[in-house]
């Protein structure tokens, strides 16, 4: 394997993580505020990814205000079910609301089905041929996605930690019951919550959709790998989340050279369990103990 | 391979299901003395642009063998079920057929997981299955002869690319198979003809499905420099594969299977990235009276030349096979007796027939027969599965343009 070579698999790992990292973002913000896996963070970026396909189909061929749409629609399906679904669940056990929303899924994804039916859809995009740097191919699409993923994480921190808003959400994380006592009003708060976890849902599927296809199974394929970069990260930590996903991402891209790439998923979880038993609560996880 | 249902198919699917369900009602008062086949034709799911017209294939073909008098003194009648492309729909549709309608055959599945799903249960049951599948495991798991194949294995599609490799003159093939049955056994197939021509295949890669990107193990094909890359692939995962290559700037040709390189990748992907691009599906026996007969036929039915559905040809063609093979077994025979005489009805050192009257007169003759169907010439080897033709396609400014025809 020459550096060329090395250089190639990091790109391509790198930006396959910060793919995965705005789901597993997603699962982690409701995770920590919420308080239970959220199993449909995959379709609400599959329902978002055919909006923003939609947008483009009604005519309108800019890739910007499908993704404007797509946010909108994430950001929507999101709020609808936290009002119809999660909210009726809360201060029940985690598990209510974790089938509660494998339901969800199987419920957004067959109306999904029903209405665009089971034929993959593509964006409207020009292609174009990657800058070659001696060997080192880099697309100018995939620096667009990583660069977009980058800005909607700066977003996301400066939300949670520069308003009042993201410090009562994280107020709520890290003790529901403290923050009630002080006076933060729980209701507006996750509404805010579920919004931003619609949004970064759309993004993760309009760009997963803009690189490969749209297809119904979308976002559930990516719900495992989004999973992992979570628990690696350490469950309830935004950072964990990003720095999980990337090292997934990379480290299975790395073994392909060795394993082949049948097995690179194996290897991504093979260090997810060697994090694990060295350091449980995940790379940025606080210890809790269970009371 | 895409699937689409539209609420026209939905309509369809639920009037299909109310004819199915009211069928047997009338049916059974004249079941005595018919021979009953029950039908799994893919109308709805990942197969629906082929289910209905291969429905209707076997449908010609009933009314074809009926109008002639029935075959070996029973008339054939025909039960229709939807497999939905789905194994678990297709099961519970297969259990209904064998134990409600009692049927003494099952056509028309499609998709390889289908059929793999639906042969246990026709098997237990000592029933005949005939299907359009490519999964090369089917051959082998048909342990008793009850399964026969109208469609090519993946494995002879495989010989089928190395043909055309060899016929233009490339030198340096790869393969690149997605993980399941049928796209490994494109590529394995393709292997083992190459090696046998002498050559050798430069690089393999086994990819898994969903992924949002290919380029680590295009990357690792296209770095040994291979003049063509041969797949096993379905729509989806050739849309990101190929769209990468093209982004990449290296240049390859391409071969992929039928399934894969149809409309919707050029849809999918733009003229541009897919000119030059070499699909490759199985024929019909075009030159045979057998598919003239059934092409006059299916237009009439559909408004619609037989050559837009290969599957459709297929399907006729098990209605043939089993009504002359009824013809010979003579009157009130069992399934076995039917079964065993498959080959004999087909395969060579016989009379060419073309249609089924012929070969029913030839038979009374006691002459022995060799039906050329409006699929294939149907020869069916020791594990029920026959060789067609295969149609070579360069997709030329986005439209698939028929070059020429290779037999292996």
């Amino acid at each position: 394997m020459t550096l060329v070579d090395l250089c190639n698999l990091l790109i391509n790992g790198t930006i396959e993580g910060l793919l995965i990292a705005l789901p597993a973002l997603a699962l982690t913000l409701v995770m920590g505020v919420a308080r239970f896996p959220n199993a449909a963070t995959g379709d609400y970026m599959t329902v978002a990814a055919y909006a923003g396909i939609g947008v483009q189909a009604w005519g309108a061929a800019s890739i910007f205000l499908a993704g404007l749409g797509a946010i909108a629609a994430g950001a929507a399906i999101s709020i609808i079910f936290y009002l119809w679904v999660f909210r009726a669940l809360r201060g029940r056990a985690p598990v209510a609301s974790l089938v509660a929303s494998i339901g969800v899924a199987f419920f957004a994804r067959s109306m999904l089905t029903l209405f665009v039916g089971h034929d993959q859809q593509t964006f409207n995009l020009p292609l174009v041929r990657a800058w070659n740097f001696g060997g080192v191919r880099l697309l100018p699409t995939d620096l667009y996605v990583a660069a977009l993923a980058l800005i909607a994480m700066a977003l996301l921190f400066a939300l949670l930690h520069l308003t009042p808003i993201g410090r009562q959400m994280r107020a709520i994380a890290d003790n529901p019951d403290l923050a009630r006592a002080c006076g933060i009003r729980s209701g507006r708060v996750l509404l805010s919550l579920w919004a931003v976890v619609g949004a970064l849902c759309a993004l993760g599927g309009m760009m997963f959709g803009v690189k490969a296809v749209v297809s119904p199974e979308l976002g559930w394929e990516l719900l495992i790998p989004a999973f992992a970069a979570m628990i690696l990260g350490g469950i309830g930590s935004p950072i964990g989340a990003v720095v999980g996903a990337v090292l997934l991402g990379i480290a299975s891209e790395l073994s392909v050279p060795f394993v082949g790439p049948s097995y690179k998923i194996a290897v991504a979880f093979l260090l997810l369990l060697l994090v694990l038993l060295l350091r449980p609560r995940g790379l940025f996880g606080k210890a809790i103990l269970s009371r | 391979m895409s699937q689409r249902i539209t609420r026209r198919d939905v309509l369809k699917a639920s009037a299909s299901l109310a004819a199915a369900s009211a069928l047997p009602r009338f049916a059974f008062a004249q079941s005595a003395g018919t021979f009953r086949i029950g039908t799994l034709c893919p109308i709805t799911g990942a197969g629906s642009p082929y289910g209905s017209g291969m429905q209707k294939a076997i449908e010609i073909g009933v009314a074809e063998v009926n109008g002639a008098g029935g075959a070996g003194g029973r008339k054939l009648e025909l039960f229709n079920e939807d497999g939905q492309t789905k194994p678990d729909a297709a099961v519970l549709a297969a259990k209904k057929l064998i134990e409600v309608n009692k049927v003494q055959a099952i056509f028309g599945t499609w998709s390889s997981g289908v059929t793999l799903a639906v042969m246990p249960l026709t098997d237990a049951a000592g029933i005949i299955e005939m299907n359009c599948s490519g999964a090369p495991a089917i051959s082998t798991l048909d342990t008793k002869d009850l399964v026969w194949r109208f469609q090519a294995t993946n494995d002879r599609f495989g010989a089928a690319f190395a043909v055309i490799a060899e016929k233009r003159g490339w030198k340096r093939p790869a393969t690149m198979a997605f993980n399941n049955a049928s796209g490994i056994g494109n590529a394995e197939g393709f292997k083992k003809a190459w090696e046998k021509k002498g050559g050798r295949v430069v690089a393999s890669v086994v990819y898994e499905p969903n992924r949002p990107s290919y380029r680590t193990e295009l990357q690792q094909i296209l770095a040994a420099k291979p003049d063509v890359i041969v797949t096993g692939s379905y729509v989806p995962d050739s849309t990101i594969i190929l769209r990468e290559w093209y982004q990449s700037g290296q240049d390859v040709k391409w071969i992929l299977p039928g399934w894969a390189a149809n409309p919707d990748l050029v849809k999918a992907l733009g003229n541009e990235v897919v000119e030059g691009l070499i699909s490759v599906d199985s024929v019909s026996n075009e030159n045979a009276a057998s598919y003239k007969a059934l092409d006059a036929a299916y237009q009439k039915a559909t408004g619609k030349p037989v050559s837009t559905n290969v599957y459709a040809s297929m399907c006729y063609d098990m209605v043939m096979c089993i009504a002359l093979a009824m013809e010979a077994a003579g009157p009130n025979a069992t399934v076995a007796q039917v079964n065993a005489k498959i080959r004999e009805v087909a395969n060579p050192d016989g009379t060419q027939v073309y249609s089924f009257s012929e070969g029913k007169k030839l038979l009374s003759e006691k002459k022995k027969i060799n039906y050329e169907g409006a699929s294939s010439k149907l020869d069916f080897d020791q594990y029920g599965d026959v060789t067609p033709d295969f149609g070579v396609f360069v997709i030329e400014k986005g439209q698939l343009v028929r070059h020429d025809v290779v037999a292996i």
